[in-house]
């Protein structure tokens, strides 16, 4: 994980080159993606504002599928964020992959374990979070022994392997796309030019698979995080 | 500062980095795009369901109209239908009322001129039977006052046909 990365320490704590880089890489797309999409808001959409009323709704079908409408107003607009950055994130691999002396210095956030599960925590922790202000903590606690107290450990593994899994899948995907898509380049310059000639359609066609891994692993990201939350803030 | 990385070293600055940014951005979207959109969106939604509630309302109102002109048009047919009929009758009236007037007038003067007629015949008939009385009584009278030869026959002609010609004149 980041073996091959510059890191830097400050405040005693470990960074990450390639991370912190693609961190504000992907932060600067989604502003400036959002910020040029939501100009000249009019009654009559047209352009951006369609473009980007349409994502809102397909984020908002996500949670209001989970939610009740009382309870969905703030998780509409983090399953939202959540939903263009991972999904930024997903693609940025695929179409910039800078290197530096054989160190990569931008690629996907989501190839990294490390990113990938701080989101998961972040959502399990959210999901606990809301779940305690949202229906009191005698009812939070309540959940854990459902349907009986005998199931006790086992919701208590749920709730880490909800974590663990959340996180690896997105990253498994996202990594071996990226590393399919490398060993292909290596692939394409290790013979000249008929190995170029071999691995160009694969590459293309690999690449546009990732593109649509990608899209489907921020869906599937967002859609459990709703669930997740929604467990804990409207019960079972 | 540029070191290779440990292999086995966790990098929770990347993840409190990554959280940190993850917030600044969530914040800054909100603030340009998410709220401004969906306030927007939600207006719109209002304004449809105004927009509906409203144009319901709207063929309502002018159903309700219709139906109120369609009455008053049949009414005023009618009203129309009721003048004219009126207006026949009272024609119709006055005809009657006009040629009965007629009637009675030409009646009545017909009787006034039978009337007149018949008075003029009295009188004539009246006057005669006076001029025939006094002619005769005038007749009688020269008869008596005078002993009839042929003298006196011839004077009382004369005389008879001179007051003749007297009375005539």
């Amino acid at each position: 994980m980041g073996g091959d990365a510059y890191t830097f320490k400050l405040f005693g704590l470990n960074f990450n080159w390639t991370n912190v880089i693609s961190c504000i890489v992907v932060c600067v797309v989604v502003f400036f993606l959002m910020f040029a999409l939501s100009r000249h808001v009019t009654m009559k959409p047209k352009g951006g504002q369609n473009a980007l009323e349409w994502l809102i709704d397909f984020t908002n079908s996500i949670v209001r599928g989970q939610f009740t409408a009382d309870t969905a107003g703030f998780f509409e607009f983090f399953i939202f964020i959540l939903f263009v950055f991972l999904f930024v994130s997903n693609q940025l691999g695929l179409f910039v992959q800078i290197g530096w002396g054989g160190h990569e210095l931008v690629r996907s956030p989501t190839a990294d374990p490390v990113i990938t599960l701080t989101f998961s925590m972040s959502a399990i922790l959210l999901s606990h979070f809301a779940g305690m202000t949202h229906r009191g903590l005698k009812e939070y606690f309540k959940g854990y022994v459902q349907p009986n107290a005998i199931m006790m450990p086992i919701n208590f593994i749920e709730e880490f392997s909800n974590f663990l899994t959340l996180g690896l899948r997105i990253f498994g995907n996202i990594y071996s796309g990226e590393l399919l898509l490398k060993l292909l380049g290596q692939l394409a310059f290790s013979h000249g030019v008929p190995t170029i000639l071999v691995s160009l359609p694969i590459e293309m066609v690999w690449q546009g698979f990732s593109v649509f891994i990608g899209a489907i692993q921020a869906y599937v990201f967002v859609t459990l995080t709703s669930v997740y939350i929604s467990r804990k803030v409207v019960g079972e | 500062m540029f070191v290779l990385a440990e292999s086995n070293q966790l990098y929770v600055g990347d993840m409190l980095f990554y959280l940190i940014s993850f917030i600044i951005l969530a914040a800054l979207v909100w603030h340009f795009a998410w709220k401004p959109v969906t306030q927007m969106m939600e207006k719109r939604a209002k304004r449809v369901a105004n927009d509906i509630d409203s144009a319901q309302k709207n063929r309502k109102e002018a159903a309700a109209l219709a139906a109120q002109r369609q009455a008053e048009l049949k009414g005023s047919k009618h009203e129309a239908a009721q003048i004219v009929s009126d207006a026949k009758k009272s024609g119709e009236n006055q005809r009657t009322k006009i040629v009965e007037a007629a009637q009675n007038d030409a009646a009545s003067i017909k009787a006034q001129a039978a009337i007149d007629a018949e008075q003029a015949r009295q009188d004539a008939l009246l006057s005669a039977k006076d001029d025939v009385a006094n002619l005769s009584v005038e007749i009688a009278s020269k008869l008596i006052q005078k002993q009839l030869n042929a003298d006196d026959q011839q004077a009382l002609i004369d005389s008879y046909i001179e007051g003749l010609v007297k009375h005539e004149a």
